[in-house]
């Protein structure tokens, strides 16, 4: 009876027919001595036929039927085509050896061949794995690891979830190139207006900023055509009549020199990069804007999305942002000056990259580090939620936003602030009621959004007051708890992962307990 | 919070960038990358608790007796192995660079033994860690990818690590890692079920597993029968109280060493590991090793 063996790999399914039977027998141990040599082994067994995969998506497809114990059609297709026919009533005379018996149960239920997964085949299936790459001759030496790294990397993404917007390199190149590009803008402005100021020396005063002055030496060309038919273009493009007419009287007395007609359209083709530089520069800021808002919608809401984008740059990643204390975030960006004050035992600096926000500018002289504190608090829980939670809303950074302007007015007034229970609860609350209740109209998705904000931070705060009690890992507790309080949010969505987060609670008893009080006030 | 390698300057009270009081930092400490520009800048932690040795200070970098790992000699020894991916650090440890003659710098990277239970191992004086360039390994319970990473050092880019880890959190690290490291491969999956992931790996010379479960030798033994070539060698590490809190150590660890003594996993050693960690031993051996002088089945 003729026994063949399926064997898959990263690269394609093999088939495999085994010879010797007889000889062999099913004895394990006398498989095993002839699975080591491959001379003997290829005596044994030997290729009937090999499928490779069409393309990376068609081997993920594969890999992930075969770790289900699913027959996919182009296995099925494959072990039809290439094993003997089965035919109706009869006994087929082969029979097709398997690594997972669960697989095995499904051909045999489609396609009537008959499925064996016993130890002697699992001896057949470890001497094919060892000598694979000698069999198919197709494949180089290294080809059969590429296509393993390649499939294993696809597969474990798919196991995370990994999501392709979500990722934060973009944001720290975006930002990058940003400031590259102001410095290079800034540089070929400067060589515009001194290469022009050779033609026309006055209009470097009257116009100062580097765009426009770029556009108007384009508009202008040579100024000794400058007339006054000139003046409603230099206004719209200066914004300001008289200065367009202080251009044109400029341009009559000038002393500058002429310039041939070759050399202007050099100056004119050099200010149009110019100015297309500086339309890139807006487009890629706009860019980042969106970027922010996908990856890290509340710390954008809080800070602002250009100083929310250095701070994950600075810190490397959005991750190391979140997993670093609120005091190094405050100062990121002021290392010098800090461990200049820590050697010298002087004054640590109060702020770093967080002093651009407008709340430190807001904030008078003395609550200036006061105010850096509790941003930089409100700033490190913002990132964490980006960080670990599944959704992308902003509506605990915009409840985030609202406490620190709370704060800066209690500074200004004494107008005591909302305590931080209430806030968050206020936004998980709402964050729930808006699962529940689905899409709402308008206004009263507004109102609902704000409660709910206020909700979910409040148990943010509450989240975090906990961890700082207990001294379990802060990070990872924050991840679990985050889950919990987004997955109660989704309640509707996410059913199995309810059951989870239930579980999640019982494990902590102190927690468990406030939010299932919690729970029952949001209930009344 | 140490010196990172960044240095943006900024004024004492007057935090941010552009206010250059007192001049502008161009600090040339050699390992800067342009002071923050351009990507693949590294952001490293200067000194490890325990490793005594800081930066710039004259180390002497020697091979170790096992082939592919290193010790770097100077106030206090480290244990080091050298960085497959220079440039890149994957949990803020530190990093020796040493001159060659020919003016190229070579990179190491610490191996902390208080972190990784092979560089205990090491430490400790294991015989053979069956470990060296060009080997592939299997390691089940790859958690962030700490010892996958000096293990994917050590390998080199002949051999690969298949790293197999169940926990998504940690996959996420590990597949960050895996993917400036081309010889690791990352597999997110129980390692409970070869079965599962058998499509993407290929036969290993050595298994390596660290997954403090109680049935860790099943684990062990089903991947072996799997993916572990006949002569090839294991390394498993045992926490007795994730096995059986109640019982006394040494008898966890010959209740495990039984275990895998059925499944033709022969241990050559037993290793305590006691300077960094508590009741965990460590059991080396040899997978369907040939027996000497039996008649039938020499090989």
């Amino acid at each position: 009876m003729a026994m063949y063996v399926l064997y898959e790999s990263s690269s394609g399914y093999g088939l495999f027919e085994v010879h010797g039977l007889d000889e062999i027998g099913q004895n394990t141990e006398a498989v095993r001595t002839s699975v080591s040599d491959l001379s003997r082994f290829g005596r044994v067994v030997q290729l009937t036929a090999f499928h490779p995969f069409e393309s990376a998506l068609d081997a993920l497809n594969q890999v992930n039927a075969v770790s289900e114990g699913v027959m996919t059609d182009e296995l099925r297709s494959f072990l039809e085509l290439n094993l003997p026919k089965v035919k109706e009533g009869k006994k087929p005379k082969f029979s097709l050896g398997l690594a997972e018996p669960k697989l095995g149960s499904h051909i045999f239920e489609a396609t009537k061949i008959p499925c064996q997964s016993n130890e002697f085949v699992l001896e057949l299936l470890r001497g094919v794995r060892q000598h694979f790459d000698r069999f198919i001759k197709d494949l180089k030496p290294g080809d059969l690891e590429k296509s393993q790294l390649g499939l294993a990397h696809s597969y474990s993404r798919a196991k995370v979830k990994f999501n392709v917007n979500r990722v934060d390199n973009m944001v720290i190149q975006a930002i990058f190139l940003l400031d590259t590009l102001d410095k290079d803008i800034n540089s070929f402005a400067m060589r515009v207006r001194e290469w022009y100021s050779w033609h026309f020396p006055e209009l470097v005063k009257i116009v100062n900023d580097n765009y426009l002055y770029a556009r108007v030496s384009k508009m202008i060309d040579d100024k000794s055509k400058l007339t006054e038919d000139h003046i409603p273009m230099l206004t719209e493009v200066l914004g300001d009549e008289d200065k367009a007419k202080e251009v044109i009287e400029a341009g009559k007395a000038s002393m500058g020199q002429d310039l041939s007609p070759l050399d202007l359209i050099n100056v004119q083709t050099f200010a149009q990069r110019v100015m297309d530089l500086a339309d890139y520069r807006k487009k890629l800021y706009d860019y980042l804007v969106t970027k922010m808002s996908d990856i890290a919608p509340n710390l954008a809401a809080l800070i602002g999305e250009m100083v929310g984008a250095r701070l994950i740059s600075h810190a490397g990643s959005l991750t190391n942002l979140a997993k670093c204390p609120s005091s190094t975030l405050q100062i990121l960006g002021a290392e010098k000056a800090l461990f200049r004050a820590l050697k010298t035992r002087g004054n640590t600096p109060k702020y770093g990259l967080i002093f651009h926000s407008s709340f430190i500018g807001r904030a008078s002289a003395k609550n200036k580090g006061r105010i850096a504190r509790y941003l930089a608090n409100k700033c490190s829980i913002a990132s964490r939620i980006d960080c670990f939670a599944d959704g992308a809303t902003t509506a605990f950074g915009e409840k985030l936003r609202e406490q620190v302007e709370e704060r800066l007015e209690f500074y200004d007034k004494g107008v005591a602030p909302r305590k931080n229970v209430d806030v968050m609860k206020e936004v998980i609350e709402n964050l729930q009621k808006q699962d529940e209740e689905g899409k709402e109209p308008v206004d009263a998705s507004v109102k609902k959004s704000k409660k709910k904000k206020a909700k979910g931070e409040e148990e943010e705060e509450e989240v975090v007051a906990m961890e700082e009690d207990k001294s379990e890992k802060k990070k990872k507790k924050e991840k679990r708890k985050m889950e919990t309080a987004e997955e109660n949010e989704k309640s509707e969505k996410k059913k199995t992962k309810k059951s989870k987060a239930g579980g999640e609670e019982e494990t902590d008893d102190g927690h468990s307990t406030k939010k299932k009080k919690k729970k029952s006030k949001s209930s009344e | 919070m140490r010196p990172p390698k960044t240095g943006r300057g900024g004024g004492g009270s007057g935090g941010g960038r552009g206010l250059a009081r007192g001049g502008v930092v161009s600090s040339t400490r050699g390992r800067e990358s342009g002071r923050g520009r351009g990507p693949g800048r590294v952001k490293g932690r200067e000194s490890e608790p325990g490793s005594g040795i800081k930066g710039g200070s004259k180390v002497l970098v020697t091979p170790h007796r096992h082939a592919g790992v290193f010790v770097a000699k100077s106030k206090a020894d480290a244990l080091v192995t050298k960085n497959l991916v220079p440039g890149e650090i994957i949990y803020n440890e530190k990093r020796i660079f040493v001159q060659n003659e020919d003016r190229s710098t070579v990179e190491y990277r610490v191996w902390n033994p208080h972190r990784s239970k092979l560089a205990d191992a090491i430490t400790t004086g294991v015989d053979n860690i069956w470990i060296k360039p060009g080997v592939k390994v299997l390691y089940l319970g790859a958690s962030s990818g700490y010892t996958v990473s000096h293990i994917s050092d050590i390998v080199g880019p002949e051999g690969c690590v298949y790293a197999v880890e169940h926990s998504h959190i940690c996959g996420k690290v590990l597949m960050n890692m895996a993917e400036k490291r081309t010889n690791v491969i990352p597999i997110i999956e129980d390692a409970r079920d070869p079965a599962k992931y058998r499509m993407l790996v290929g036969m290993v010379d050595v298994i390596f597993s660290d997954v403090a479960q109680p049935d860790q030798a099943k684990i062990l033994s089903l991947n072996a029968s799997y993916f572990l070539k006949s002569g090839g060698h294991f390394m498993i590490s045992i926490k007795a109280n994730s096995i059986d809190s109640t019982i006394a150590a040494e008898t966890v660890y010959q209740m495990e060493v039984e275990k895998l003594q059925m499944e033709e996993l022969r241990p050559t050693e037993i290793l305590h590991l006691d300077s960094c960690e508590e009741k965990h031993a460590c059991v080396f051996g040899g997978y369907r090793l040939p027996r000497k002088q039996k008649a039938d089945s020499a090989v």
